[in-house]
């Protein structure tokens, strides 16, 4: 018996961490908002992982523990990223640079599989008409797109 | 009494990119995660693989059969089970199996303890528990006949067996139960 409780406790652990490694492999994709292609991911990856934390044991017990234990988890790993740089890099990443003053970061586009098009959309929602209005893209460790437009004076000098 | 907040000097310790803004860009790290990435997409890749040919059970490479040398027994069995799946084993009995319109078969307790054995079908007339085992007599008058025995293991582990028509042949193999 003593087993089958360490076992439920040693599933719920492993599916956090397991699913904290596929959600940070899988990566960052730009957009302030899920997909329907992200909702699908995040819905099925939890769906399938509930299966195998939960198992034949369907009790309140067996939830209450391994809901405890995921916040547990969760909790040693929010800690640990606090006091370690190494692990916040390896949790969440690093900032990106896309596009800078020189030009597009071709290397970054392509491992982050975000398109121009993709900087482009996020620079128009802030009005920023075509590609010499914008000074730096960078994509956030969570996953957002932040473009920072010419300053209006140096606008003014360029033309 | 109020209690003051505990303020420190502001201290921008994140890298500017071009001195001008502060990103905390680290390509060195990102340029090591994406080898990583290029190493760990093949590795999934061979991981549904080898999942898709039966190495982590139900399926091809998990499939076993073992059989007497006088053909009195043989046995298809899964040599890599999957904890809390059901599966199925099964006897095929030849002619030398069959006496006096029965047969007799003992199975190890592994196979109801570790393996999880559900139910056997046909149901056997007679059942009788032994010091490591059960034995089953069903009434038999043509060959070849097989039994079924529907498992469901929950232990996690590699698990001993032996099927044995007493007297006349006996089969040992071992099963893969993965979590």
């Amino acid at each position: 018996m003593a087993l089958i409780a360490a076992s439920t406790v040693l599933r719920a652990v492993f599916g956090y961490l397991f699913l904290v490694l596929i959600v940070r492999i899988v990566g960052r994709r730009p957009g302030k908002q899920l997909t329907p292609f992200e909702f699908v991911l995040i819905f099925y990856l939890g769906g399938l992982t509930l299966t195998g934390m939960v198992g034949t044991e369907a009790s309140i017990t067996n939830a209450v523990c391994q809901i405890l234990t995921v916040a547990l988890c969760h909790y040693a790993l929010s800690s640990l990223r606090f006091r370690s740089e190494t692990l916040t890099r390896l949790l969440d990443g690093v900032p990106l640079i896309l596009m800078e003053k020189q030009g597009w970061r071709p290397d970054a586009l392509r491992g982050m599989m975000i398109k121009d098009d993709d900087v482009m959309a996020v620079a128009r929602e802030q009005g920023i008409h075509d590609l010499s209005g914008i000074r730096m893209a960078v994509l956030e460790t969570f996953g957002q797109i932040n473009v920072l437009p010419v300053p209006p004076e140096q606008q003014d000098e360029d033309s | 009494m109020t209690t003051q907040p505990h303020i420190t000097p502001v201290e921008d310790t994140v890298p500017k990119v071009a001195g001008e803004l502060a990103v905390g860009e680290n390509l060195e790290f990102q340029h090591r995660w994406w080898t990583f990435e290029r190493i760990i997409w093949p590795i999934f890749l061979l991981v549904v693989v080898f999942d898709l040919l039966g190495g982590l059970g139900h399926g091809w490479l998990a499939k076993a059969k073992a059989a007497t040398s006088g053909g009195a027994l043989t046995l298809d069995y899964e040599r890599i089970e999957r904890a809390n799946t059901p599966s199925t084993m099964t006897l095929h009995f030849g002619p030398a199996a069959i006496r006096e319109g029965h047969i007799q078969v003992f199975v190890s307790n592994s196979v109801v303890q570790e393996l999880g054995a559900q139910r056997i079908a046909p149901q056997p007339a007679v059942s009788s528990v032994g010091e490591d085992g059960i034995s089953y007599t069903f009434p038999a008058s043509v060959s070849p006949a097989d039994i079924q025995i529907q498992l469901q293991p929950s232990d996690v582990g590699l698990h001993r067996f032996r099927v044995r028509i007493p007297q006349v042949a006996a089969i040992e193999a071992r099963v893969l139960v993965l979590p």
